[in-house]
This record gives C-alpha cells, structure tokens and sequence, in this order.
C-alpha cells in the first residue's frame, strides 16, 4: 500500500492531435515540441511539481513510444521517488478483454486501482494539450475553500473566439450555474481549460455510474460533468489569469512558439521561481559563426549557425549553414537547413535536410492570392531537394527530390 | 571492454595553485569552462564513454562546488547501485596529516582502492582538457604487458612549466624522466595522466608512506629500470590549464571547428548537470559572431569570439570581444569589454569600459560590481 495522498494528478495524454496533422503522425500531441527545448507535456508536469503535486498518472494510448520514452522515470521533473511520482499508465488486458480508453472520463474508471493505491481526497485531471503555467495549490485551495465536488478552471477568452471553447455561465459566488457547449451566439467568454479538480470519492461514484451507461461516451465534458451539474453537485469555477494556449494546430503551435519572442506576451520561462523542467539532451553550447547574423530568436544547446535567423525558434542541433535563411519558423531538433536554403513561416520537424537552395514556405506579402498563405510544415526525417520548393500551408511528409 | 575492470580516480585539486583566482572558491575540478561545463566533467565523461564503471573523485580542499555540482553522479550515468561515483575527501590519516603530494593523497584512500576489486587504476588530473580515449590506453597497457603507463604527447603542451620530460626505447618503455621548465616542439611530455596494476599502486603507497616521498614523479624517476613503465603517445588535441592565459586559450580554442568536433562527438558527449535555463534569447539589434553562447543568455548587444555561460545578458549597445563572461553576469548598457574573464554574477554597469591584453586578460573576481 502506497502512502495516503491528499492530491493526485491524472494527466490524459493519450490524444493523437488529429489537427497537427504530420507532426503527430509518430508521436502523441503531448510529446510535440516547444519552446526551443521542452516538450507539451513539460507544462503540466512541472506545474504539478512546482504545485507540490508529486504523484502523476500519465494516460497514453496513441503513439506512445515517444512519450514514455521522454517520460522514463521521470527523473527531469523530480517525480523520480520512492513514494508517489510518476507513472505511465496504457490500457491493459483484463479477464473480461482488453479494452483502449474509449474517452477521458473511461480512461480514468480504468485507472480506478491506481488512484485507490493513494486514497486521495482530491484527484486533479489534467490534460496534455496546453501551454501555461498555474500553481494547481491554489485552485486546490478555492475547491476546499468552497466546499466543492467539482472545481473547473476557467479563463476568459475573446468573445469572437468564444464559440470555440466549452463555456461556464458563472454565479457571482463562483459556482457554475450553466455549460455550453461551443454554442454558435455565446452568452459566456468563460471558458474551461479542461482542468478540473474533483473530490474522489463524489468522481468515483460518477465514474461507475457513467460506465454502465451504455448511451454515455465516457468524456469529463460531455458525460460526467454535466451529469453531476444536473444531479446538483457543489461545481465552482476558478478563474485563472496568465498566459494560457491550446497548441492544438498548425497555426496556434506556430502563434504559441512565437510568442516566446515577443516581450509583451505573459509567458515568462526564464523563471527561477517557476522552472520548466525537460529531458535535455546532451549537447554543447550553441555556436555562432563568423557569418550569422541571430535576431529576435531563441536559440539553444547543439545549435550552429551560420547563416541568418530572425523570428524564429531553433531546437536542439540544429544547423544553419552559411547564406542559409530562417524566418519566421520553428525548426525542430537535428534538423540541417543547408546553404542558400530559404525557410520562411514554417514548422520544420525533427532531423529534417533543407538542402542547398531550397525554399520552404512564404511570407504572406509574397502571395499574390491571401487565400493560399499559411504556415508549411515540412515532417520529420524529411529531405527537402536542393533548389526544391515548399508552398505555403503545404504539409510534407515524404521526401522531395531536387536537382542534381 | 578493458575499462570494466579499471577504478577511476581523478584529483580534483591538483593544480589549483596554477589559476590562484578562479580556485580562490572550488576547486580545479569545478572551475567553469567552455560555457556549461565544469573541468572535472571532461575527466568524468571520458571516463564513463570508455565504460569505467567505478569513479573516485578526490578532493583536498574548497570542495562544497564540486559536491554541489557532483550530486551522486546521475548526470554521468553513475548514480549506481553497483560501483558507481565516490567522492573522497580528505583523509587525516594518523600517519599523514593533511596530505601534501598525490600519493600521500592516495595513501589516505588506500581502501577504497583495495576495496574496488579492480584489477587497474586510472588515475588523473583535472587541468587537462583533450581528446584522448581511455579505452585504447587501457589496451595499449594490456597488450604491453606494462605495470604503468603513462600518457604523454609530442610538441602539443607547448610552453608548460613544470612538466615532465620522458624518454622512450623503441618499445615504448620510458627509460628516463627529469622535470622540465617548459617544453619545446620536439619534446615528449607528461598528460599527468596514468594507468596502474592495482596490487603495485598499494605496494608503492606504502613503500612511499615510509619514506615520505609524497608525488608519483620522484618515485618513477628512480625506478624505471625496477617498473615496466610504457609511454602511451596520445596525438589529438590537448590542452594543459596551468595559469589564467592557458585558461583563457583553451576556452577560446573551442571557437576553432576543428576543436570542437574532436571534444564534442555525438558518440562521445561531454555529460554535466543540466541546470533547467531557458534557450538563449537574442533580441532585435543583437550582433553574435564567432562565439559560443549556453542556454539561459541574453543578447541584446555585440558578442565577438566571446564564451558566454549560462544566464549571462548583454544588454543593448554594449560590445563584449575576446572575453570569457561565467553564469549569470550582467554586461550593462554600452559597456565596452574585451579581454576580459569575469567570474560568477559579476555585474559590469552600464557605459563601462574594460579592458586588458591578449597575452594577459583581466580576471574579475565573483560576485563583483563594477
């Protein structure tokens, strides 16, 4: 028997990201990069620790070799222990057949034993898709505050984007009076974050309910939430402000990358006080050339540049030969941008080749119809030939040959 | 595979009277060196790529930064169950003291040594930075049979004081050795760094306990014809660190490609703890060339054939040339620096100006404010 808990973290990471298309073709969105050196999933793990919340089960199901493989023994993150830490949970056979998680709310019903090993008082659930930072202490403290069953953190979005999100219609006490569902007028910009905090005992039951419901399909926001609202259930909102991003597609992991570089944004990494832990590889420092020219870029460990990179974000080794140019991009791990090659607002996957003279994406002021601009993206392991063209909102994924 | 059946041990102290300011805190081993390492990392990472399964560090004295950096060696690989990463520190011995040489040193760890098992220890110094593959010494003392080797180069450690000077049959067994002022192309001179048996390391510690003789050289010297002593030719980069002007190079030999791809090979990385910083950031208007530059940087001025470690800002309009700044050292608006190393969390205020020589950089102590 594991040591009682007051708070565990679930942490549902088995999505496949559908809409990052070939960038999630061999990994789950979680394991996506960000940021120069982290991964998605480095957000709600280091949040969890720096909230004090030191026992994770990490759902996966999708690709998950990537992920468990980066998560290992969680060591990164501190979440290396005796007691608690970190622990990767995939669906598994039982007698009556194996069964994949059919939804959120399923996957945790099939981790019952697991969070029961730690009788915790609250379970967390979270999810791997977002780029924030939150301190999980203090929404634990408002759900025991206001005596809730049921906690749903909830940031206020722009009305015009509303209708994207699951919305609250919120009591001046905090307590949730009304769910929407991405309704086409909103009445709420209120959304939910897909962070909830529940008292165990209350989700336990919901769970067991929910999963003999055969017409049920066993997700938190569908099923068992509004099944607790309608059943009267104490449910609060808590409402967080900050930096807060779903990087669920092309153009919001691009935006969210960016926004790295722009000083005005609320999202500071450089935090001594709120780190973001990642499995660094082991490089050296990055090298700058004679002949770089580096602006209003993040650049880290491997790195050798020689060429010209503005806007942009580079991962680990990756090399910018002289004359090259990157633009407005984010290149990922491994990846060699050869000389003359021309990279401009685009994704480039890891260890990828740009060779000599080729040009990946456009900026927006070249395209004569606006209509066909967006963000290329070029997958990993991909050889993009010498003098070969990417369009823009192109997704490579096999190889392209070039000249000779 | 050799290596499986070698102890490790490598003096983290030896030398820190050669760069009296930067050990004035650590020691040898953890003085900061090419933008994110320690020295003793280099000495680490050889070790654990050639499959050394048991590491000693010895320690004398100011040791706190290099157990803080240490840790139990997860970051090498050898936080172990098994054999893994000791650290020792001084051992006062009744029949010692402090120790003063290195085999008095030794002599105070003699059961850790015996305890090992290991049928071979290797034993080296920290101010040495090269290339040099302990797995192909370990064969080279295998296939000669020898009862030490020792490693040593041919013209590469140009100008060192205080070296050893040796001469080899045409077998490779070294049959002379004196001590050197300083060392000329032709010379073929010691890398301070050996292979032992172990059961002949324990007789010679003992044997030289009793007759105080406290460092390897005065016992060698007069027992080449006694010890079947090889010399093992290492021909790739080296560097030996003996005062502020051979650190300062061999900081800024890394900016050489030709440098760096010999230290820094995929197959063989240099392994240190990580330290968590963000990606450096460069801002709009900033100028990088020709330098090497760690995560946690930011750059908002002019950066030219400088090290920069980790959490260092060059504010904008300032211009740092031919200078080695250490972690989290804050360059102020339009401050001018060139030829300068400064330590730890030096702040250079804004409009500043400083600067020294090539053969002779100015050294700003930790934590200074100027």
């Amino acid at each position: 028997m594991a040591r009682k808990q007051e708070c565990i973290a679930m942490l549902l990471a088995g999505g496949q990201g559908s809409r990052l298309g070939i960038l999630t073709k061999n990994i789950a969105k979680p394991a996506v990069p960000y940021g120069g050196k982290y991964r998605i999933i480095d957000f709600p793990l280091s949040n969890c620790v720096n909230s004090g919340i030191y026992t994770v089960g990490v759902l996966t199901q999708y690709q998950p070799l990537a992920l468990n493989d980066y998560i290992g023994n969680g060591q990164p993150w501190d979440l290396d222990r005796a007691d608690g830490g970190v622990h990767i949970l995939s669906p598994y056979q039982q007698i009556k057949g194996t069964e994949w998680y059919k939804g959120t709310a399923n996957s945790i019903y099939q981790n019952i034993k697991f969070i029961e090993r730690y009788d915790p008082e609250y379970v967390l659930i979270l999810s791997g898709d977002h780029i924030y930072k939150m301190d999980y202490s203090k929404m634990l403290d408002y759900h025991k505050e206001n005596n809730a069953d049921c906690t749903i953190a909830m940031i206020e979005v722009p009305w015009e984007e509303a209708s994207r999100f699951g919305l609250m219609l919120v009591n001046d006490d905090g307590s949730i009076a009304e769910f929407e569902e991405k309704p086409k007028n909103p009445r709420s910009n209120k959304a939910s974050m897909g962070i909830y905090i529940f008292n165990w005992k209350k989700l336990r039951s919901y769970l067991i309910e929910d999963e003999a419901n055969e017409n049920s399909g066993n997700d938190f926001g569908h099923d068992v939430i509004p099944a607790m609202h309608a059943a009267g259930e104490r449910m609060f909102a808590y409402q967080f402000d900050g930096y807060w991003k779903d990087v669920g597609t092309i153009d919001s992991l691009w935006d969210s990358n960016l926004d790295l570089l722009n000083p005005k944004v609320d999202l500071d990494l450089d935090d001594d006080s709120w780190k973001i832990y990642s499995r660094s590889p082991v490089a050296p420092p990055h090298y700058v050339g004679a002949n770089a020219v580096i602006e209003n870029s993040m650049i880290t460990e491997g790195c050798e540049i020689d060429g010209s990179v503005d806007f942009s974000v580079l991962f680990a080794n990756v090399k910018v030969e002289k004359g090259a140019n990157v633009k407005y991009s984010i290149v990922m791990p491994g990846t060699v941008i050869k000389s003359g090659a021309s990279v401009q607002y685009s994704i480039v996957a890891e260890n990828t080749v740009i060779e000599e003279g080729a040009t990946v994406g456009k900026s927006p002021e070249e395209m004569k119809n606006i209509e066909d601009w967006g963000v290329a993206v070029v997958g990993s392991g991909v050889t993009i030939g010498k003098n070969a063209e990417v369009a823009p909102k192109s997704m490579i994924d096999t190889d392209i040959g070039g000249e000779n | 595979m050799a290596a499986k059946n070698v102890l490790g041990i490598i003096f983290s102290n030896a030398y820190d009277e050669v760069i009296p300011e930067i050990t004035a805190f650590r020691t040898m081993g953890s003085v900061p060196f090419a933008s994110r390492y320690r020295l003793i990392d280099f000495q680490l990472s050889y070790m654990v790529n050639a499959g050394i399964p048991r590491v000693g560090i010895l320690t004398n004295s100011n040791y706190r930064s290099l157990m803080d950096h240490i840790g139990n060696g997860k970051a090498w690989d050898l936080a172990r169950k098994r054999e893994g990463l000791t650290i020792l520190p001084p051992f006062n011995h009744p029949d010692t003291g402090v120790f003063k040489g290195k085999l008095d040193a030794l002599y105070g760890s003699i059961g850790y040594i015996s305890d090992s098992g290991k049928d071979y220890v290797l034993v080296t110094d920290c101010n040495i930075v090269s290339d040099i593959d302990y797995d192909s010494l370990m064969n080279y003392h295998l296939e000669t049979k020898a009862e030490i080797t020792l490693a040593y180069s041919e013209g590469l450690a140009t100008g060192i004081k205080n070296g050893m000077e040796y001469e080899l049959s045409d077998d490779g067994r070294i049959t002379a050795m004196k001590y050197i002022d300083s060392c000329s192309d032709n010379m073929k001179t010691s890398l301070k760094t050996m292979v032992i048996n172990r059961t002949l390391l324990e007789r010679l510690l003992h044997e030289a306990n009793s007759k105080r003789i406290t460092d390897f050289e005065t016992l060698f010297a007069d027992n080449t014809s006694n010890l079947r002593i090889y010399g093992y030719r290492h021909d790739g980069y080296v560097k030996i660190i003996e005062n502020i002007k051979t650190y300062y190079e061999a900081n800024l030999d890394l900016l050489n490609p030709e440098v760096r791809n010999a230290l820094f090979t995929p197959e063989k990385p240099i392994y240190t703890k990580t330290s968590d910083k963000v990606p450096a950031k460069y801002g709009i208007a900033a100028k990088a060339v020709n330098s090497l530059i760690a995560d946690g940087c930011k750059v908002y001025g002019e950066v030219e054939n400088c090290i920069l470690f980790r959490g260092v800002t060059v504010s904008k309009g300032a211009k740092i040339k031919n200078s080695i700044i250490m972690q989290d050292t804050f360059i102020g608006e339009n401050a001018a620096v060139e030829y300068v190393i400064t330590d730890k969390d030096v702040n250079i205020g804004a409009g500043k100006k400083l600067c020294g020589a090539e053969n002779y950089p100015i050294y700003i102590g930790k934590g200074i404010n100027i």
